[in-house]
């Protein structure tokens, strides 16, 4: 007896994909509009960051590469902001930059809204590198020096007559830098051609489909924190105490891959049983 | 050799090298923007499939380097209100490239559900290696199951570092190799020559 093309198995197993879409639309909107704040627990990793922003004295250098572009911005946008935040409520001097030419406008737009709403003042509180071409170049030529790599902020103005940047001559004179990466140039680039060398502390921030790949560095010390995806931001944003966009988006991420699990487990049922009916027609 | 032999002289022949690698790559792009251009007029002139991708490509340059230009290169004017560049890049090229990201989650939904099946062992060990991850990293599975969390941490920390570490040096050990291989000339592949 041949198998029935038409029974439930083979059907379910063979699913118009319409219906999976459907489905993850479904799981993201609903929680997005009807959002039930499930408790978020801390990692290490974004503790770790976390505590030595909190360790770090007043005034002290911050440098925030925003090497991610627009296609992560759900997930790496929050990061900025809650790092930032972080940055300025510690009074820190806070330097800004980007080595991903497509996310100038966002880095810029974070840091000058950020540094808005916390009453920070461009030149005196924070400045805005920009960007420039090279990627692991720019890291090399800012631990040898700074001014000449970028000898003028994004607006124009020399670097040398910005108050913020008085006593910072290279990467040496950085008291903690974050890499918030989407890939390449990012944290390898940060640690392997800036900290290496010039002996700051790192820490990273990444898409969360990025961060396995980041624990080496994280377990080996090469980085002292990292925050991974969505789920890192807000955790970034709980240790803060404020609610921002990642932690009304982890409902969402929650629902997405609980549908996916539930679609694994019920697609491996429909599979099981598919085999052993294949198996009992060959018997028969 | 800079690395390991810090002197004042290696020190300035590092700063003058790394000045003009980023020189270098302010070129680099220009060479890949004629790349760039010459590949979709190729297209456009032979009327190949999907030649009007490439015209849409064109006409959406266009409009960033005209924006680009009027707007002096600045996202915001001088009363912080958006330029026509500004516009651009957060009202089209920002939720574009979202929107091709965030499909993803569609689509890695819908091969998981085909592809994820535990055909084998080694494919049912992947399947509950991803179903712990999926359940531990967020809050819900948390919040239903308190220890999937700290299973979901050890993966990482423990299986997944040790396998990537393992990796990051064959890799390494490879790209030594091969850069042994360049400097004594025994590789020339590079060059664009042919294997001896």
């Amino acid at each position: 007896m041949k198998p029935s093309n038409h029974s439930i198995v083979s059907m379910m197993l063979t699913i118009d994909r319409r219906y999976i879409f459907v489905l993850i639309a479904l799981a993201t909107l609903i929680p997005l509009l009807n959002p039930i704040n499930l408790p978020i627990v801390i990692s290490p990793e974004v503790r770790a960051v976390y505590d030595h922003m909190e360790s770090l004295p007043e005034g002290a250098v911050f440098l925030l590469s925003m090497d991610f572009d627009p296609a992560s911005k759900p997930e790496v946008y929050p990061q900025a902001i809650s790092l930032l935040r972080h940055a300025f409520k510690k009074n820190m001097k806070v330097i800004g930059m980007t080595l991903v030419v497509t996310g100038t406008g966002m880095a810029e737009e974070v840091i000058a809204t950020v540094a808005e709403d916390m009453g920070k003042i461009n030149g005196i509180d924070y400045t805005f590198l920009g960007w420039r071409p090279g990627a692991s170049a720019v890291i090399l030529s800012m631990g040898q020096d700074l001014a000449g790599t970028f000898p003028q902020d994004h607006y124009g103005t020399p670097i040398d007559e910005l108050f913020v940047m008085e006593h910072v001559k290279t990467l040496r004179d950085v008291d903690y830098a974050v890499s918030l990466a989407a890939g390449f140039p990012g944290i390898d680039e940060w640690y392997i051609y800036g900290k290496d060398k010039y002996q700051f502390e790192l820490g990273g921030g990444s898409t969360a489909v990025m961060a396995p790949g980041l624990y080496p560095r994280l377990r080996g010390g090469q980085i002292n924190g990292l925050i991974g995806g969505l789920r890192g931001a807000a955790e970034y944003e709980k240790l803060l105490d404020q609610s921002g966009k990642a932690m009304a988006g982890m409902d969402a991420q929650s629902a997405t891959h609980f549908v996916i699990i539930v679609l694994v487990i019920l697609c491996n049922v429909f599979y099981a049983i598919s085999r052993q009916q294949k198996r009992g027609w060959r018997r028969t | 050799m800079q690395y390991y032999v810090p002197h004042p002289a290696s020190e300035a022949l590092l700063t003058s090298a790394s000045n003009w690698m980023i020189i270098i790559g302010g070129f680099a792009l220009i060479l890949g923007l004629v790349s760039l251009i010459q590949l979709h007029m190729n297209r456009i002139q032979r009327n190949v499939e999907g030649w009007g991708y490439s015209g849409v490509l064109f006409a959406a340059m266009f409009v960033m380097v005209i924006a680009g230009i009027l707007a002096g290169g600045e996202n915001l004017d001088s009363e912080r209100e958006l330029t026509g560049y500004g516009w651009t890049y957060s009202y089209a090229m920002v939720p574009l490239q979202g929107t091709m990201f965030s499909l993803l989650a569609f689509f890695v939904a819908s091969a998981a559900y085909r592809a994820f099946r535990a055909r084998t062992k080694e494919a049912a060990l992947l399947l509950v290696a991803a179903i712990l991850m999926m359940w531990g990293r967020v809050p819900l599975g948390e919040y239903l199951w308190a220890f999937s969390g700290d299973i979901a941490q050890w993966i990482l920390n423990v299986i997944n570092s040790s396998v990537r570490r393992a990796i990051l040096i064959g890799v390494s050990l490879g790209m030594i190799a091969l850069s042994i291989k360049i400097i004594f000339g025994i590789e020339r592949m590079y060059l664009g020559g042919k294997k001896e």
